[in-house]
């Protein structure tokens, strides 16, 4: 009985049990932890940096000639079948994925810290470091996330959906593995997909919480102590595990609406209120310095004069992309079912990518708008704080409280969408494949999630969630770099299966 | 099948060693060689004097081989591509071990050509069978075991001919594909091929001794030389498929099997 349970449960058990070890390790020895993580981080960026910006421009180009290809055609699930979603529906949801704490996290300051430190072959606070500063925001919030999405999700979607495969990271590997998928290596694929969705997802709750605890310091006052930080963190779990375990996921489902349309209200605000002809003109001419330089950013890694830079940008936000993308992945394929390769590829690559686009040119640009011609000394609150440019940001506009406290509650709900929807990821993958996650599982999984976040924010802040979203990353990029071997080949199998 | 062969040669090679192997083409079905020389201008030894050819010939004509001499010249591995077709050779003779080596066709790139343009087949004898006299006595066309590789596609079709004709004491037959990408799929397939698989041993039975099948999942090229390893064959029979653009700078199936391998090699283009 013990043993069939441990073999059924073994990625639950595992995965668990590992990451039980992990909290129990930041409780007790935080020191140890963070000495531990830091010297597999730096080993991973001291020999490896160069593989995570191959492997993400490798990714762009796998998809886009998947897509491309005479594959292109192949629909995700059977011939016959139609999109489940109509395609407003579908793009809607994709803007749901991509949209996220990140983005209001990021969307300031990202531009702002650029302009402020940007590599050592650029002026600080110049003209050049500005335009360099929206090339580098829209390269990071680019097509290269969605590859890397569209790798996990096109590889699930594929497998699952046509080939009636469990919706899980180790299906994929059928090819390659056979019935070994079933065995320990399918689950050891399972279990280093559950690492990535935890300390990726970990990593944004970190952000999320960072965030909103700087806004209500910045608005009320309130002590920015690190317990306050935990106890947001707490008390948006209560909500999550909550929504999680008691099962409302429509109200979820609504309340992720409401979301969308306040950041669009937000974001049409700010670009009314702010420079409008300037922002479009950011806008412009950012798009065109990345489509005119993306090959050259894909692979630049600064190595005479930047790297530092390089590394602690771009391989860092590659690592974060690639450990959501379980996540990301598993949301995206189970909404795209019924469209074929090319448009699944094309329309993940770019309606997403565009909305990014205009959300960092209005927020960005304005920001940069303020800094450059107004005198509004940005940048250097950017530099201090991040988490704290946003808020400093709304006081430039009117109705700057309401804008704040709009923004804390968009944060707040995006904490909960996401935890609970990662809540559910986690359950399903260590449920093998099953939506039907049993409450237990929920439980633990919503309750890691937080325990992690906070344990990395005690052990070493913004800092050890970047740390830990990159190691975390790294077994998992090779798992890519192996599916999209297993997608070919199973594609490729394609004019066969008419005969068979 | 196999009454005519071309056989490359070279200055320097000995009559003993090459009417040792006329004995074994002699056992394969052979009536006629003929014996094609290119020369090298540029060679050392390239000259006028041909005699040492004209002791080739008259070495296989002991042993009751008709023998014809030919020359020519150019790109060595398109001459005797172009030789094989106008003498209408069934088969192109490479020797690739020890001693009696063709010095030009053994410098690699000669040999690589050769397998890659020639229309006709190529028979490149490995260490196994051995030569007349080598090792623990020479082997009889009973004791022959040969090795048929195949996909079932068209490239691995070709040389079912050529395996019937072999005959011998054991034909094995390996099946080597890709994995399907789905549990359901390679259900279907594996049994599509178990009885293919059994229909093509029922076709070899007339030929063989004894004949034997097994399918494998994997690379080709190792699937290939680990179980002509493990059965000892002595001649590995396999069809010749284009290589693919991407596939040539790293070595096609064919050409990783000739030069890996201890058994001899036939290549059907």
């Amino acid at each position: 009985m013990n043993r069939s349970y441990f073999r059924k449960e073994t990625v639950f058990l595992l995965s668990s049990g590992i990451i039980f070890l992990f909290i129990i390790a930041g409780v007790l020895q935080p020191d140890l932890l963070d000495a531990a993580a830091s010297a597999i981080h730096s080993g991973i960026l001291d020999n490896f940096s160069w593989l995570y910006l191959i492997s993400a421009f490798f990714f762009l180009i796998f998809v886009i000639s998947i897509a491309l290809s005479k594959y292109g055609t192949i629909r995700l699930g059977y011939d016959a079948e139609r999109p489940q979603y109509t395609f407003f529906g579908w793009v809607a949801m994709l803007f749901a994925a991509g949209m996220g704490i990140g983005l209001l996290f990021w969307g300031v300051s990202e531009p702002l810290v650029h302009f402020l430190t940007p590599p050592p072959f650029l002026e600080p606070l110049s003209p050049e470091s500005a335009a360099f500063a929206m090339r580098y925001a829209f390269f990071h919030w680019g097509v290269h996330p969605w590859a890397i999405y569209t790798v996990v999700s096109l590889s699930i979607a594929y497998f699952s959906f046509r080939r009636g495969m469990p919706a899980l990271i180790s299906s994929c590997f059928y090819p390659v593995l056979g019935d070994r998928i079933y065995g320990m290596p399918g689950k050891v694929v399972d279990i280093l997909a559950v690492f990535a969705t935890v300390f990726g997802t970990a990593t944004s709750l970190g952000f999320g919480a960072l965030q909103i605890h700087s806004g209500l310091t910045h608005l009320y006052g309130i002590s920015s102590a690190i317990s306050v930080t935990i106890g947001i963190i707490v008390v948006a779990t209560a909500f999550f595990m909550a929504s999680a375990i008691l099962g409302i996921e429509k109200g979820v489902q609504v309340l992720s609406k409401i979301n969308i349309l306040l950041a669009i209200v937000l974001l049409i605000f700010i670009l009314l209120l702010g420079s409008t002809p300037y922002i479009l003109n950011v806008f412009s001419s950012a798009l065109g310095g990345y489509i005119n330089n993306v090959i050259d950013l894909s692979l630049q890694a600064y190595p005479f004069a930047g790297y530092e830079w390089s590394r602690d940008w771009t391989v860092f936000y590659w690592a974060w992309w690639i450990s959501w993308s379980p996540f990301v992945g598993l949301f995206i394929a189970r909404i795209s079912r019924g469209r074929t390769i090319r448009e699944f590829v094309m329309t993940v690559l770019t309606v997403p990518t565009l909305f990014t686009f205009i959300w960092f040119s209005i927020f960005g640009g304005s920001a940069l708008y303020l800094e450059l011609n107004t005198g509004v000394d940005l940048a250097s609150v950017a530099g201090e704080d991040v988490s704290l440019a946003l808020f400093v940001f709304f006081e430039h506009y009117p109705f700057a409280g309401v804008l704040s406290l709009l923004a804390i509650l968009l944060l707040s709900i995006f904490f909960v969408t996401s935890a609970d929807s990662a809540t559910v990821v986690l359950g399903s993958l260590t449920a093998g494949g099953n939506l039907a996650v049993p409450m237990y599982k929920k439980a633990i999984w919503g309750f890691s999630l937080s325990a992690v976040a906070i344990i990395l924010l005690m052990t070493g802040g913004l800092d050890a969630l970047q740390k830990m979203a990159i190691t975390a990353a790294f077994p998992f990029m090779i798992v890519m770099i192996i599916l999209c071997y297993t997608l070919w080949i199973g594609v490729s199998q394609e004019e066969e299966r008419v005969s068979e | 099948m196999f009454e005519k062969t071309l056989i490359p040669v070279a200055y320097g090679e000995r009559p003993d060693e090459l009417r040792k192997i006329g004995r074994i083409l002699k056992s394969l079905g052979s009536e006629s060689i003929c014996l094609f020389h290119v020369s090298d201008t540029d060679s050392f030894f390239g000259g006028s004097d041909l005699s040492w050819l004209m002791l080739l010939k008259e070495a296989l004509e002991e042993i009751g081989l008709n023998v014809r001499i030919w020359t020519g010249s150019d790109h060595i591995a398109s001459a005797i591509a172009e030789a094989a077709l106008l003498e209408g050779a069934d088969e192109i003779y490479l020797k690739a071990k020890r001693r009696w080596q063709l010095r030009s066709i053994l410098l690699g790139s000669v040999s690589r050509d050769l397998l890659r343009l020639a229309d006709t087949p190529v028979f490149v004898h490995k260490i196994r069978p051995l030569l007349p006299g080598e090792g623990e006595g020479t082997i009889t066309r009973d004791d022959l075991i040969v090795l048929y590789a195949t996909d079932f596609d068209e490239a691995s079709n070709r040389p079912l001919p050529y395996v019937m004709q072999f005959k011998g004491g054991w034909c094995h037959i390996l099946h080597i594909r890709g994995r399907r990408a789905d549990p359901g799929s390679e259900k279907r397939k594996s049994s599509e091929v178990k009885e293919k698989l059994s229909s093509l041993e029922e076709e070899l039975r007339p030929y063989y001794g004894r004949v034997t099948s097994e399918e494998r999942i994997g690379n080709a090229a190792n699937e290939v030389l680990f179980v002509s390893d493990q059965i000892k064959a002595d001649v590995i029979i396999l069809g010749r498929r284009r290589p693919a653009f991407l596939s040539s700078p790293m070595g096609d199936t064919a050409e990783r099997i000739v030069s890996g391998s201890k058994a001899s090699i036939f290549l059907v283009p």
